[in-house]
């Protein structure tokens, strides 16, 4: 049985579809990039998945209320809460909201905090953190809910070595633990290391395996306009045109 | 200078203290949630919403208390679903405002010929506070505690993280329109005391200097609250000493409290 199976969805904010012809399954354990251009529908895709989006055709069929980590650039930094308090929010999913929180979910915040590596600044103002720590503090709010499917919006973007390194070995333990994994992407090289790609650019293009999907012909369907340049002498090196320019300066 | 226990032996100040404490309570409470979710011009725009709807209805023997509640639940709904389709609220609510202001000076002045009742109603009065207005102001306190013992956790999460509402499974409509409902219910229950202009003084002042200083969000309600009562008290003394309506000086005073915050938070 596959933890999340997606039929010909199409979907859309009041006009024509935005996101059309998605048709993709991933087994417990998966790990799936989302790649495509800013626009091409990735932010759609996890609206409907998280059931804040009814789509306009199609289904979607998943193992419960999906977790969700957004980009730290959505979260306000001036909040008045530390790290512990943005793991121990993973509990209001529960359904229990209206309630304090109990010792045990403090201590599975704590936890979660710990997995992450940030334990000791479980009491620092989340706006006084690094960038990439900000990113560990979302993803241990994602680890609180205990979900089986989690969706994370660029979580590896703009963060620090120290911080990548972090994220991707919890993600393994994710995937050890049989929980299926939607990460977007702008970074098609990053996209090897998963087990399936989904490229979108407002319909399917492509889905499967890095290795038989990440072509030059379906990065181009992918990205359109945002050419992709394959580096002189390392052929395997795909990179969007944006990323290009931006690494050269 | 008179005797500062005077507020608790005069019949008429002591039903003014009380009022000033309950909407200091839900003054300091709301306002911590009005500043972090920057809902200040709110509102001062909901209290000056009600204007027109408070002369009409103090000229046609309707409860203006009624009619408030009435004119700002509906504003409130107004607010809610505009922000929900993903306008930007603040041009309308700048129209709004003075358009009721305007409308109730001319209701007032030209239509209802009751050119006093402008006064007390933009500036707020020690003198003529009633039951009603003082079962308000505790029905303001009592919701703005309840709502934030029960509603608070999915406030601050929706606050911090406003992608966060579907992956934690937060009524964000319900909660959003919850909390612009009890502003607007407050907003109302202050304007007797304060009157229409000066809402902000209670709602936004205290909690602003909290803001300087409190590194979470129940530090900031308590800090909120300290000042709320601090500043209510003190400034119906010097009303009372100076013989003007309560909202002036309370809304000095907390301009006052807040510059000095500043200046020694910033150190």
């Amino acid at each position: 049985m596959s933890a999340l199976r997606v039929e010909g969805l199409s979907a859309g904010y009041g006009g024509p579809p935005v996101l059309r012809d998605v048709s993709f399954e991933a087994e417990p354990g998966q790990t799936v990039c989302v790649l495509g251009p800013n626009g091409g529908g990735k932010t759609t895709l996890f609206r409907v998945l998280l059931g804040e989006l009814a789509p306009i055709a199609g289904r979607v069929a998943g193992p419960g209320r999906p977790a969700y980590v957004a980009q730290t650039e959505r979260t306000r930094l001036d909040f008045p809460v530390s790290a512990l308090d943005v793991a121990l929010m993973g509990t209001l999913a529960t359904g229990r909201w209206w309630l304090p929180a109990r010792g045990a979910e403090r201590a599975a915040a704590a936890a979660a905090l710990e997995r992450v590596g940030l334990a000791e600044r479980a009491g620092t103002r989340f706006g006084e953190l690094s960038g990439g720590q900000r990113q560990r503090a979302l993803l241990a709010r994602a680890l609180v809910q205990d979900a089986r499917l989690l969706l994370l919006d660029e979580p590896l973007s703009g963060v620090d070595p120290a911080s990548a390194g972090l994220i991707a070995a919890v993600f393994q333990e994710l995937r050890a633990e049989g929980r299926t994994l939607l990460v977007s992407s702008h970074d098609v090289e990053s996209a090897r290391t998963f087990d399936r790609v989904l490229c979108l650019h407002g319909r399917q293009v492509a889905f499967g395996p890095p290795a038989e999907v990440l072509d030059r012909r379906t990065l181009e369907a992918t990205y359109g306009s945002e050419m992709i340049v394959l580096e002189e002498g390392r052929p395997k090196r795909a990179v969007t045109i944006q990323h290009h320019e931006h690494g050269a300066h | 200078m008179p005797s500062p226990l005077d507020l608790a032996d005069l019949p008429f100040l002591r039903d003014a203290l009380v009022e000033l404490v309950l909407l200091a309570i839900a003054g300091g409470i709301l306002g911590a949630w009005i500043v972090l979710r920057r809902l200040a011009f709110f509102s001062h725009a909901v209290g000056s919403a009600t204007f027109p709807g408070l002369v009409a209805a103090d000229a046609s023997g309707v409860s203006p208390t009624l009619a408030g509640v009435a004119v700002a639940l509906g504003y409130a709904g107004g607010v809610e679903r505009a922000g929900r389709a993903g306008r930007e609220p603040s041009e309308a609510t700048a129209l709004l405002l003075v358009a009721a202001l305007a409308g109730g000076v001319v209701l007032a002045s030209d239509v209802f010929e009751s050119g006093a009742a402008v006064d007390r109603l933009l500036f707020g009065t020690l003198l003529g506070l009633d039951e009603a207005d003082l079962a308000l102001s505790a029905a303001a306190a009592a919701l703005a505690t309840i709502a934030t013992l029960t509603l608070g956790r999915a406030w601050a999460a929706l606050t911090f993280d406003p992608d966060a509402a579907g992956g934690l499974g937060l009524p964000a409509g319900v909660a959003d329109f919850l909390l612009l409902a009890l502003v607007a219910v407050a907003a109302v229950a202050a304007i007797p005391a304060v009157g229409v202009l000066l809402v902000t003084v209670i709602y936004v002042l205290p909690a602003a200097a909290a803001r300087l200083v409190a590194r979470s969000v129940p530090a900031l309600i308590g800090w909120a609250l300290a000042l709320a009562l601090l500043e209510g008290i003190v400034g119906l003394y010097l009303a009372y000493w100076l013989d003007v309506p309560p909202g002036p000086p309370v809304a000095l005073l907390g301009a006052g409290v807040y510059a000095l915050v500043a200046v020694v938070s910033a150190r």
